[in-house]
């Protein structure tokens, strides 16, 4: 075969109303899709930390990627529905073509497949790693956390273990949260920061961020500690460093 | 044995679970907690084994033991010949009886869930409702995810499997019938230890049963424990049974590449099965073994680890959400080309999807694991295990839309049900993307979205791929065509409902609502409350669908033997299908997806067919006057070579 046969073929197979059909809804699918993928960033908040920013930017950048397969498969089930319907209560009175399988469609799906799915673990391990680095930043502030039933508790070891049920931290510097339980697992969770990481008694966990808004924001329990699981949660309020010192020294922290 | 019923067999757990409390009162210490968690175990399992004596699940084993057998009018008994009605009520062997029961079981499961799952959608439905106490909230989240989860794991494999399997690969029964009623009425045994929990102070962790909490929990606990027991016997038992019957029962004739796709689906799904409940039930044992004695297993301070339980308990929990979805998904494969009147698509890459997915499930537990602490450097491993099954997924999608590709879209219940499930199982499969990335987890991990993510995959893939096949196999199961008006009024109220309870259970998750909670910040109102609206729909939609079935089922018009032109064995035989289904065993000389391929497959119906299975097979679609869809023939004698080759 030679290219212009190919071209040829091609020409006549993108002629066929089929094709057209499809490719009109997956065109317009895909387009929706494609606006709606920026939803799920949005439902998620203004992040407080470059972790959650990393995390919706991901959710946008999946949902793109998803947006022309998921419009594909829809597309199909659409056109198809349209097309080719049999109407009326009784059976069809014809088969369809005996189409057993189709060799290019199939290596084809299987191709793009494995190319988005290659296209997500690059992406994953990228961020697993970026996670990771900035875990091991040196200027960065200890706090230890602890979970019982069913509060939280904050002490800052490098500030006199200095004890707090609500957490405060300094805007733009990193933190390594230690992580245990006195009792049953509990789950750490920094919504806004988008940070989790279980509170296991008997084990330390560790998981770090970088605060970098001002502002109060939530921390919940995200794991089932029992009877008041739902009220196991409780405030961070990131403050300036000048005000950070000063809430250490008005709670007997070193200034 | 021929006195004994479902009567005798409460009598007998009734009488074992009094006699076993009793004992335990007696010889044992009652005023601590591990205490009342002995006697607890101790009853229950006394109820256990007095039902199943009092069902008769014993009665062949004892004769053995005696040196007698069983007569041929016994074992005629035992299949439930000629009975009515009643055999459905006792230790019943016939395939088709037990799988009834598994349907019955079955809906009677999914019903106490969904009224559960009504009671929480109603709590929920304000930010402070208050409707349910924390403590009656925790147990009935606990009660409904466990409910759901046993129900959905049977909801294929038990009704249909035990059914239609058999048939479909042209055998006369089960390779062991007799542990076919013993798995069947292990499930019926575990219902009320299960629900048992309620009145015993609820489960308070979760269907995932979560330690230590498990350790300090009521004794509704120690139901959980006995119940997965239990259950895991019952699973392990029909595994067993059904992959022998798959392995060894096939028609001559039917080779592995002639294996209707729902059969390979069936054998994935209890395959799986049976290395993973064994985990389950191991696990469980380790519980009760640290609530009763004192074993500290799974108690940080006692030198135990609660990640040993997690590991333990995700082992068994990711390749269960695929024994549910499998098994669903493959029956609405296997519907698919009936209805759109075209061969299933590579079936070849079909089976390669199934097998895949069955290989990668075993190997992606920890991703449920990624915020726990427990090895974060195999964090990494486990998101490429897990992203790899988007593959073999993918191709499932392949093989629906290749077949309904340029068909005669038939838009009946069951391919409504293969449409609901391309849009809901896409919807499942992308946010389980998501949560497959490891920084995405930590954010979304133990978050709404999770449950609305699993939802999507086990409620809006499995229980929809089990709605078709029941749509589907309703006329071939009860001889009685099931109502079209009720039925797409339920679809239609269950689809919508569950698309808008579970998208906007999305968006709560998304904004940072946990799960599990009993109230939660205002901040999640709205969603919530459309959330809820949703799940009423949902619930008067199921009403509806349970109408139709009992209804029809009762007055329903009569079904004549192949109402779908279907070219599987199942549809061969007439209604009511007599015991041991074929008089003469078929012979198998294609696969049943020759639609369009008719002229190509004349059958030779050389023997006395009975009447309706022949035209059966002629009201196929290809409507000429040949049955020329047909692609098995009937012989009592061994095939002549050129039948097999057409």
């Amino acid at each position: 075969m030679t290219a212009p046969t190919f071209g040829a073929r091609a020409r006549a197979w993108s002629r066929r109303a089929e094709v057209r059909g499809v490719f009109l809804i997956w065109v317009v699918l895909t387009a929706l899709l494609c606006l709606f993928s920026f939803v799920p960033a949005r439902l998620m908040g203004a992040p407080a930390s470059p972790t959650k920013q990393a995390v919706e930017t991901t959710m946008t950048l999946f949902t793109l990627a998803a947006s022309p397969v998921a419009a594909f498969v829809w597309a199909i089930a659409i056109y198809s529905l349209v097309r080719w319907r049999h109407r009326g209560k009784q059976a069809p009175t014809e088969d369809g073509p005996a189409i057993r399988t189709n060799t290019p469609a199939s290596a084809l799906w299987v191709v793009v497949s494995s190319v988005l799915c290659l296209f997500l673990l690059v992406w994953g391990f990228v961020e697993v790693q970026a996670v990771a680095t900035s875990a091991s930043a040196s200027d960065a502030m200890v706090v230890d956390v602890t979970g019982q039933q069913w509060v939280w508790t904050f002490s800052y070891p490098q500030e006199g273990n200095l004890e707090s049920d609500q957490l405060y931290l300094p805007v733009n510097r990193p933190v390594i949260f230690h992580v245990t339980s006195k009792d049953v697992i509990h789950s750490f969770w920094v919504v806004q920061m988008g940070i989790k990481v279980d509170a296991n008694p008997g084990e330390t966990t560790q998981t770090s961020v970088t605060p970098d808004r001002l502002g109060r924001f939530d921390i919940r329990c995200a794991e089932l500690c029992g009877l008041l699981h739902a009220d196991m949660e409780t405030s961070v309020h990131v403050v300036s460093p000048t005000d950070f010192r000063s809430w250490l020294r008005s709670n007997g922290g070193p200034g | 044995m021929r006195r004994l019923n479902v009567g005798t067999a409460v009598a007998g757990g009734l009488i074992g679970g009094s006699i076993a409390w009793f004992l335990a009162h007696q010889f044992l210490a009652t005023d601590n907690p591990s205490g009342s968690n002995q006697v607890t175990i101790l009853t229950m399992v006394g109820w256990a084994i007095g039902f199943m004596i009092g069902i008769g699940a014993f009665h062949g084993p004892w004769c053995w033991l005696m040196g007698r057998d069983q007569s041929h009018e016994d074992e005629k008994f035992l299949a439930g010949d000629g009975q009515g009605i009643g055999r459905y009520f006792r230790f019943t062997t016939d395939h088709k009886v037990v799988g009834i029961q598994y349907l019955v079981v079955t809906m009677v499961l999914l019903g106490v869930g969904g009224i559960l799952a009504m009671m929480i959608r109603t709590d929920l439905i304000r930010p402070d409702s208050g409707f349910l106490s924390p403590q009656v909230y925790n147990s009935v989240v606990g009660l409904h995810g466990l409910t759901m989860i046993i129900a959905t794991i049977i909801m294929v494999t038990g009704p249909f499997g035990n059914f239609i399997v058999p048939i479909m690969i042209g055998a006369r029964d089960m390779a062991f019938p007799r542990l076919n009623a013993l798995s069947l009425w292990l499930i019926v045994a575990f219902v009320p230890v299960l629900f048992s929990a309620a009145v015993l102070g609820g489960i308070p962790t979760g269907w995932s049963g979560y330690a230590p909490l498990s350790d300090q929990a009521p004794p509704g606990m120690d139901a959980y424990l006995t119940a997965i027991v239990i259950f895991a016997i019952s699973s392990a038992i029909a595994g067993a049974n059904i992959t022998t019957t798959i392995l060894t029962m096939r028609a001559r004739g039917m080779t592995w590449n002639r294996t209707p796709i729902f059969v390979w689906g069936t054998l994935a799904s209890v395959g799986l099965a049976i290395p993973a409940f064994p985990m389950f039930m191991g696990s469980m044992v380790l519980l009760g073994v640290d609530r009763t004695v004192g074993g500290q297993f799974y108690v940080a301070s006692g030198g135990g680890s609660p990640w040993l339980y997690a590991n333990l308990f995700w082992l068994m929990g990711h390749p269960e959400v695929y024994v549910i979805v499998i098994p669903a998904v493959a029956a609405l494969m296997e519907l698919t080309p009936v209805f759109a009147r075209k061969p299933l698509f590579n079936y070849t890459a079909a089976v390669l999807s199934i097998v895949g997915i069955v290989g990668l499930s075993i190997m992606v537990w920890a991703h449920h694991m990624y915020a726990s602490g427990w090895a974060p450097d195999l964090n990494g491993p486990f998101m490429l295990t897990t992203e790899l099954i988007s593959i073999p997924t993918g191709i499932i999608f392949l093989v629906v839309l290749g077949t309904i590709w340029r068909g005669r879209i038939w838009t009946t219940l069951p391919m409504m049900s293969t449409y609901a499930m391309l849009w809901n199982f896409i919807i499942g499969g992308v946010t389980g993307i998501y949560l497959s990335d490891v920084p995405a987890d930590y954010d979304l991990h133990g978050s709404m979205f999770v449950t609305a993510h699993f939802h999507y995959t086990l409620m809006g893939a499995g229980l929809t791929g089990a709605i078709g096949a029941l749509t589907y196999w309703f006329p071939k199961m009860t001889g009685r065509m099931l109502d079209r008006r009720a039925g797409f009024a339920s679809f239609w109220l269950v689809q919508i409902g569950f698309n808008v309870t579970f998208l906007s259970m999305f968006a709560a998750g998304l904004a940072g609502q946990p799960r599990r909670v009993e109230h939660y910040d205002s901040l999640f109102g709205v969603a919530n409350l459309v959330s809820s609206l949703g799940a009423y729909v949902i619930g008067l939609g199921m009403l509806i669908l349970l109408y139709a079935v009992v209804s029809s089922w009762r007055r329903g018009p009569l079904a004549p033997a192949n109402p779908w032109g279907s070219k599987t064995l199942e549809w061969t035989v007439p209604n009511p299908i007599p015991l041991e289904n074929f008089e003469v065993l078929p012979v198998v000389i294609a696969d049943p997806y020759g639609y369009g391929e008719g002229d190509l497959r004349v059958p030779v119906p050389r023997a006395p067919a009975p009447a309706e299975a022949v035209a059966g097979a002629a009201t196929g679609a290809d409507g000429a006057t040949t049955p020329t869809g047909a692609v098995m023939t009937r012989t009592d004698a061994p095939p002549i070579p050129e039948q097999e080759r057409p």
